[in-house]
């Protein structure tokens, strides 16, 4: 999965620490997220969603990979 | 129903010990604390003036500061900490239960190799105290922990 954090926080001229405040989570969080590093729960992807003002499918995008780890 | 109130019951209980946390300041107390007694218990060990009743007292006191490190929140405690936490304690017991597994056996190999070439000596088996174990065991956790706390903060 990868996602478009970067640009959805880009748009609304916010810093990593100023999104990690805004949702109530430390600026590591968002930066684990941005890199790929941490899947966020249904919860913060949602909390994510509702500040960018987009659908979270949007905002978080399946790769072939995951349909084919489903597959497994 | 009342089967799914009572599993729900039973998880919701097993949740809370799950993300119970003592306050942030736990943790500088207990790392301190656990420095402390290591640094006495080491001085002492040149002085040897300490029984053995102290030394265990001590040895446990070195313990639960470290317990207290290892269950305390962080400034700001969210799920990505959670998970992080979760694999620290994952990679501690893999650790503990491979040292537990090896050291012994590579004791003896080092045992009968001395033997063969020495001719003298006796092989004999070495045992892992629990101190050793939970003290390596919480000590690879806090390390591990803020290792993978720090790559989070890697841009």
């Amino acid at each position: 999965m990868y996602n478009k954090l970067k640009i959805g926080r880009a748009e609304l001229n916010l810093t990593q620490q100023g999104l990690a405040e805004k949702i109530g989570v430390s600026r590591q969080t968002i930066n684990s997220i941005e890199k790929n590093r941490y899947v966020p729960s249904t919860i913060l992807a949602l909390k994510i969603s509702e500040l960018f003002g987009k659908p979270v499918n949007d905002i978080f995008i399946l790769d072939e990979i995951d349909y084919k780890k489903e597959s497994v | 129903m009342a089967n799914q109130t009572y599993i729900d019951n039973e998880h919701s209980t097993i949740y809370k010990i799950l993300n119970f946390r003592l306050p942030h300041k736990f943790k500088a107390i207990g790392i301190l604390g656990a420095i402390l007694i290591l640094l006495f218990l080491v001085g002492s060990k040149f002085v040897g003036s300490h029984s053995l009743i102290v030394k265990d007292v001590l040895r446990s006191l070195i313990l639960l500061f470290l317990l207290l490190a290892s269950l305390s929140k962080d400034k700001i405690e969210d799920e990505y900490n959670l998970y992080l936490r979760f694999q620290s304690f994952v990679i501690a017991f893999v650790f503990i239960t491979v040292y537990s597994i090896s050291i012994p056996l590579i004791a003896i190999l080092l045992d009968v190799a001395i033997t063969k070439i020495t001719g003298d000596g006796s092989v004999s088996f070495y045992e892992i105290s629990a101190f050793e174990v939970l003290f390596i065991m919480l000590g690879i956790q806090l390390l591990c922990f803020e290792t993978l706390k720090r790559f989070g903060r890697v841009q």
